[in-house]
């Protein structure tokens, strides 16, 4: 297990620097440079952020120098100030966090409750009504655009029935106590759900194939002959042995759920890290956008690397496996 | 010979759905080639029309400028079904490379293209794509680069996994014994048997591409003006929400369409090319 724990932890130091990498080439080969730019600029940094841009970034020395630079910054996470307003980015970007981790911790705690029950019952009859039914759904959800689901939404629920507000976050004035409790559960309603869809039917599909498997299994078969219910050998049998090889693909919904944050938390004017992500794209806020790469790349890894271990922790399989 | 056995094979082997889904790609494509019938009226404003809902003259309605949303609906078909396949063809391409490469040589050279496969999948996709977007000038070539430069550690995935699977079964080592060359390997005996999972892989490629167009001419960074994509036709809805609902209906309906039909058929060529039906 140490040997294992030892080895993913090794494997993701290339992985660290490949990032930091590509977060370098990001700003320096794109656009030309970050000051001149190319193509139609919606605004671009002139005059003194310009001129700060050139020292932050060090445009003007060579560029394996540059790297150097960034490197040892990245290293120690500062991350600069931001153009537009000339806060650091590590305090705009607490600032946003909390948004996105209450939208995403919703729209995850609704994906997932919804999706393992539906994909065990439907993987324990596959090919059944149920699984059939089940399956073009989670197919048609599949298929949906975020950005059309979050305006069909807010056309139906919002505008029509005028059950859910429009877009924002709390009503102003906000409401005290409970009341303010389920004024932001209301607000958030809509956006979690466009969030949580794809999430889940990526995990229902998941741990329905993976139950359809194991529920033909010796040891399912074994519990079965020994006077296990159905359900008892679908849900202590095959469902925690069909969802271990799953384990490791939890670290890769963190980088799905913010790109999803990007587009809904623009339509239902959310201020958290996807809209503080996108308003920096068209500022050309240069650090914010480097910054907020860098962290959720990130975290990204870490989530990977944390989901591994746990699945090898679970799994005498996985560490001594030849797999990853 | 192999690859030909194959493909016929798996076009019979095509479910109900799947042929249904081939016939609605093929349908959208004609679609496609007749658009230029309605450009004009796309392009029509008329301000005394404007946001008019459904109609018989106007089934979908009119927009903010008062031009017919049937029209504009039908004439972005070319644009994301084009961007759609080429941006899908440009991930395959790079992701097989970097994948059969990593899964042919092995040892150093796979450990260090998996890293490269890794460090690309820990960012979020739309953050790149929206940086590549907005980065560089607006064309379609900008669109497609940056959809297929993000897409493809998914399709090296596969290849990665399917070129290393084969390499070791007994027709790849008969050939090696036999004296066969690394390139007649290759080209004769591994991509024709690769071939099916990854086309597979590029159909559900190319539904995505089409869904990452729509999202990037969404947020204001796809084709510029007059070219129409559905994405940029809803990009007008939300300031209309409340009284013209057909802005934000119907083009995301035809991008659902599109998408589900893409999808769907990628499913049925999973269902025709592993051939006993075994459900994965």
């Amino acid at each position: 297990m140490i040997r294992y724990v030892l080895r993913r932890l090794l494997l993701a130091v290339p992985t660290l620097f490949g990032i930091i990498v590509i977060v370098f080439l990001l700003v320096h080969l794109a656009p030309g440079s970050p000051v001149s730019g190319g193509g139609e600029a919606l605004r671009r940094p002139t005059g003194r952020a310009a001129e700060e841009l050139r020292r932050l970034y060090g445009l003007d020395r060579p560029l394996p120098e540059r790297f150097g630079a960034w490197f040892s910054r990245a290293a120690r996470f500062d991350l600069g100030e931001s153009f537009v307003d000339r806060r650091p980015v590590g305090e705009r970007i607490r600032e946003a966090l909390p948004n996105t981790l209450f939208l995403n911790g919703l729209a995850l705690a609704l994906a997932l409750s919804i999706a393992i029950p539906l994909g065990v019952v439907a993987g324990g009859r596959p090919e059944g009504a149920f699984d059939r039914l089940s399956g073009a759904a989670l197919f048609a959800l599949y298929s949906t655009p975020t950005f059309w689901a979050a305006l069909l939404l807010q056309s139906i629920f919002a505008v029509q029935l005028r059950w859910l507000p429009l877009y924002g976050v709390a009503s102003d004035p906000a409401p005290a106590g409970l009341a303010g409790l389920v004024d932001r559960l209301a607000h958030a309603a809509l956006p979690a759900t466009c969030l949580a869809y794809g999430t889940l039917a990526f995990v229902a599909r998941l741990v329905r194939s993976g139950v359809a498997e194991t529920r033909e299994a010796d040891f399912v078969l074994a519990a079965r002959a020994r006077g296990a219910s159905r359900r008892r050998a679908l849900w202590t049998h095959a469902f925690p042995n069909a969802v271990l090889p799953l384990l490791t693909l939890f670290g890769l919904l963190l980088p799905a759920l913010l790109s999803g944050s990007v587009i809904v938390e623009r339509i239902f004017a959310w201020p958290g890290l996807g809209r503080l992500y996108f308003d920096s794209i068209l500022s050309r806020d240069y650090p914010v956008i480097l910054g907020l790469s860098l962290l959720s790349a990130v975290a990204t890894l870490a989530a990977t690397l944390a989901s591994d271990i746990a699945a090898a922790a679970a799994d005498p399989r996985v560490r001594d496996g030849a797999s990853p | 010979m192999t690859a030909s056995t194959a493909r016929g094979g798996s076009l019979r082997g095509l479910p109900a759905s799947g042929r249904v889904a081939l016939a609605v790609v093929l349908l959208l494509w004609i679609v496609a080639a007749c658009s230029p019938l309605l450009s004009e009226r796309a392009g029509a404003i008329r301000l005394g029309e404007r946001l008019a809902p459904p109609s018989a003259a106007h089934p979908f309605g009119t927009d903010d400028l008062g031009r017919d949303l049937f029209a504009r609906v039908v004439c972005a078909t070319p644009i994301s079904l084009a961007i759609g396949l080429v941006a899908a063809a440009v991930s395959l391409g790079v992701g097989f490379a970097v994948g059969a490469t990593a899964g042919w040589i092995g040892g150093g050279v796979d450990l260090a293209l998996s890293r490269l496969i890794e460090v690309v999948l820990c960012f979020p996709v739309l953050f790149l794509l929206l940086a590549l977007a907005a980065f560089l000038p607006p064309s379609p070539m900008t669109l497609i680069l940056a959809i297929g430069l993000t897409a493809w550690p998914g399709d090296a995935r596969y290849a990665r996994a399917e070129v290393m699977r084969i390499k070791q079964l007994d027709y790849a080592r008969a050939a090696r014994a036999a004296g066969a060359s690394t390139p007649r390997i290759l080209t004769r005996h591994l991509l024709p048997n690769a071939l099916p999972p990854l086309i597979v892989s590029a159909a559900f490629g190319i539904g995505w591409a089409i869904l990452a167009e729509a999202a990037l001419s969404f947020l204001g960074v796809g084709l510029p003006a007059p070219a129409i994509s559905w994405g940029g036709i809803l990009s007008a809805a939300p300031p209309y929400i409340e009284e013209a609902w057909w802005i934000a209906l119907f083009p995301g309906l035809a991008l659902f369409l599109t998408v589900s039909a893409y999808n769907l058929l990628a499913e049925g060529l999973r269902t025709a090319t592993t051939e006993k039906g075994r459900h994965a």
